[in-house]
């Protein structure tokens, strides 16, 4: 314990220090908010090594290209430290993204199925020397090495969370998608872009197993239905100029079959202002676009 | 600071592995381009049928068309066989793209294509102890025979992510100062991997393109720089010069950053977001460079695939793009400094106002914060950005409507943060 007040007591005297270099007001206000993410006093035998907080215009300064993916999701605020306690050396990135779905979103995007993922926030994920997790509008990321490192960062991990306290949960459509043969830690969240086209964001994404085969639900989100309907018609004119269309009244009202050569074959439909695409659809799996169309009503 | 530290192999990788998550990538792609289909003009097509345009890679004699694919930013794998549909044949990624789910999509495509022998793929390995800001210096120093451990590692790792048993082209990523290009662990590994058949061609890969490629022709090893150019540095000379004598010795080189950061300017507050023709226009004048084989622009929809394709087979600019080129509103939109040099008689403090704006320029359309310093290091005493500082505001106009008074600004922001060290 005493370890993890000395981190976070880093934390907050890191923290202060960085925001005398920031400006504006709405800065200072965004670095106030994440300032009380972590508790005080200071204890005495530490130090901080690097600290920062960054912005949209600036993340690249620290990350560069790979700042991108953060700006395309909304990044408001990255709160950088590298700190030294004892023996290990952590740096904490908490990234302040706006919002829980585009937390989430970036999050997801960083996030392989295949990590070994812990109960922290609404999702974390550890191994060695890192543990990234997800809560409310904040993606942490931590990274250490040396001695006993892991039991460090989940120790900080923990006091963050606590510290957030706000919605550790994922967003609440993800919750409303079939859960049958779904692949845990598939869902994604899309913005921008999804399956290469513009017209298609925002979307959340989530893989549906049948045998050694993959199936992905995109559930397109509009603002309204003739919106969604409008999306539909320009995946028509994309797959009829590019491949094959039919439509599927088997499936639902106004629902299509397509089909390229790069892209595979997709089925899709509307519902109210969603538009629900099955991409790569195996036998038996336009049921499950029938179940999300049924549980998006 | 600490020195080498004493960590054992595990440590060592989990720390690599740990920057590679929060790893530096090679500046800023174009893929927020477009994002509003209905509201955006039309993007140009490309035309299946029309030939592209080849030109040769230095001494390495791959011939390539003008126009590549950079997938750092793609994660829809049906746009690189859309891309070779299209006639795209050169595929650059790089280790940290995506935590390495670039290279496995890569690899995942090209072997389902069945096309590996058909196209050229590059990927990128970066040193140890880049995970921070690149304009500081690292805590953390290696050993020679740490780096090459370390290159050796995650260049294994890329090939099984990438599913084959060499790449065409290996490159020392982001080496962005003279001593990353010249690392000797980093030039022992890659010397290595070249001997094992395992990297055909070994290249570097930099934001400051005139030093990399000077350093490049003095060392004699890369056969191939991937470099930062766009319009941007059109009034650079210099590095104009410098591009065309590293190819008359044979270095291959390729472009990145080819459309100065895409649609969206890298400080939304400098300029409106540019239109489909400023995209292609941009393109085409990197590409008027002979010199330059091949760009790579980023690119995650079709639409954008078709719209820089469409360059690869005809470089002549269309109307819209001579307008957008010469029309003062559209470029200073694009807020590029033309170096005029008229707003100098503006400043009651005859502050080196052109300089300060190539600074500018180095620091956030390049993101080279250490070359903006080494820029306005020569600035005569009192015509610096210091003396910037008793001006609550800067009163110089640009007659090409530039906004000095914001990029003075966000100079002095960089400078307060201090970031801004040669």
């Amino acid at each position: 314990m005493f370890r993890s007040l000395t981190l976070l007591s880093i934390l907050l005297a890191a923290s202060v220090g960085a925001m005398c270099a920031q400006r504006t007001a709405e800065q200072d206000s965004n670095h106030q908010e994440m300032v009380k993410l972590v508790p005080e006093p200071l204890p005495a035998d530490t130090a901080v090594k690097y600290k920062a907080f960054y912005g949209p215009d600036n993340l690249y300064e620290y990350m560069d290209g790979a700042a991108d993916i953060f700006v395309l999701y909304g990044v408001r605020t990255l709160l950088h430290l590298e700190l030294r306690a004892k023996a290990a050396d952590i740096t904490a990135d908490v990234f302040d993204m706006g919002s829980p779905d585009t937390a989430f979103g970036v999050y997801a995007a960083e996030r392989s199925p295949d990590f070994h993922f812990i109960a922290m926030g609404a999702e974390g994920y550890q191994y060695e020397g890192m543990l990234n997790f997800l809560q409310d509008r904040y993606y942490v990321k931590l990274l250490g090495f040396g001695d006993g490192v892991d039991a460090e960062l989940e120790s900080l991990a923990r006091e963050l969370s606590a510290r957030i306290g706000a919605n550790p949960t994922l967003p609440k459509l993800l919750g409303r998608l079939p859960a049958e043969n779904r692949k845990p830690h598939s869902e994604q969240y899309m913005p921008t872009n999804p399956l290469g086209h513009a017209f298609l964001g925002p979307a959340y994404v989530a893989a549906y197993g049948a045998g050694d085969q993959e199936s992905k639900l995109f559930v397109t989100v509009a603002r309204e239905a003739s919106d969604a309907q409008e999306r539909l018609k320009q995946l028509e004119a994309h797959f009829a100029k590019t491949g094959l269309l039919k439509p599927a009244p088997e499936l639902g009202e106004g629902a299509i079959r397509a089909s390229n050569s790069f892209e595979g074959s997709v089925l899709a439909q509307t519902k109210g202002r969603y538009l629900i695409l099955l991409v790569n659809p195996v036998k038996g799996s336009e049921q499950l676009l029938k179940n999300a169309a049924a549980s998006l009503e | 600071m600490e020195k080498f530290h004493s960590w054992n192999r595990r440590d060592f990788i989990a720390r690599v592995m740990g920057s590679l998550a929060a790893s530096p990538l090679l500046g800023r792609s174009d893929f927020l381009f477009g994002q509003s289909a209905k509201s955006a003009p039309a993007a140009p097509k490309a035309d299946a049928s029309a030939k592209p345009i080849y030109r040769t890679l230095g001494r390495t004699s791959i011939s390539l068309p003008i126009v590549s694919m950079g997938v750092m930013n793609a994660d829809v794998p049906g746009l690189i066989p859309r891309s070779y549909q299209l006639g795209i044949r050169h595929f650059d990624t790089a280790a940290v793209y995506q935590q390495g789910r670039n290279e496995e999509m890569v690899g995942r495509m090209i072997k389902e294509m069945g096309v590996r022998d058909k196209v050229i793929i590059s990927t990128k390995v970066a040193r140890p102890g880049r995970s921070r800001d690149r304009n500081q210096t690292s805590s953390l120093t290696y050993s020679p025979a740490e780096v090459k451990a370390n290159l050796l590692d995650i260049f294994q790792g890329s090939l099984k992510r990438l599913q084959m048993d060499h790449v065409d082209i290996l490159y020392n990523h982001a080496a962005d100062s003279v001593a990353e290009v010249n690392s000797e662990g980093t030039l022992e590994a890659m010397a290595a991997l070249k001997k094992e058949g395992k990297a055909r061609f070994l290249g570097v890969s930099s934001h400051r393109p005139e030093m990399v490629l000077k350093e490049a022709m003095k060392l004699g090893v890369y056969d191939v720089v991937l470099i930062t150019i766009n319009f941007t540095m059109a009034s650079d000379e210099e590095l104009l010069r410098t591009i065309d004598e590293a190819a008359k010795k044979g270095i291959g080189i390729v472009a990145m950053k080819t459309q100065a950061g895409g649609a969206l300017r890298p400080d939304p507050k400098l300029g409106k977001p540019l239109t489909p023709a400023s995209q292609t226009a941009l393109l085409k004048w990197v590409l008027h460079h002979e010199s330059i084989t091949t760009a790579i622009p980023g690119y995650t929809t079709y639409e954008q695939l078709e719209q820089n394709f469409s360059v690869a087979s005809n470089l002549a600019y269309t109307t819209e793009e001579k307008e957008f080129l010469s029309d003062k509103n559209a470029v200073a939109n694009a807020q590029f400094c033309a170096q005029c040099g008229q707003c100098r008689p503006d400043c009651p403090q005859g502050v080196d106002i052109p300089q300060l704006m190539r600074s500018h320029m180095y620091a956030v359309q390049y993101s080279n914060h250490s070359l903006a310093a080494e820029t306005m290091a020569p600035i005569a005493s009192g015509k610096g950005l210091a003396t910037c500082e008793s001006c609550e505001s800067c009163r110089a106009t640009c007659r090409h409507s530039v906004n000095i008074a914001r990029k003075i600004e966000h100079l002095k922001k960089l400078a307060s943060s201090g970031v801004l060290q040669a």
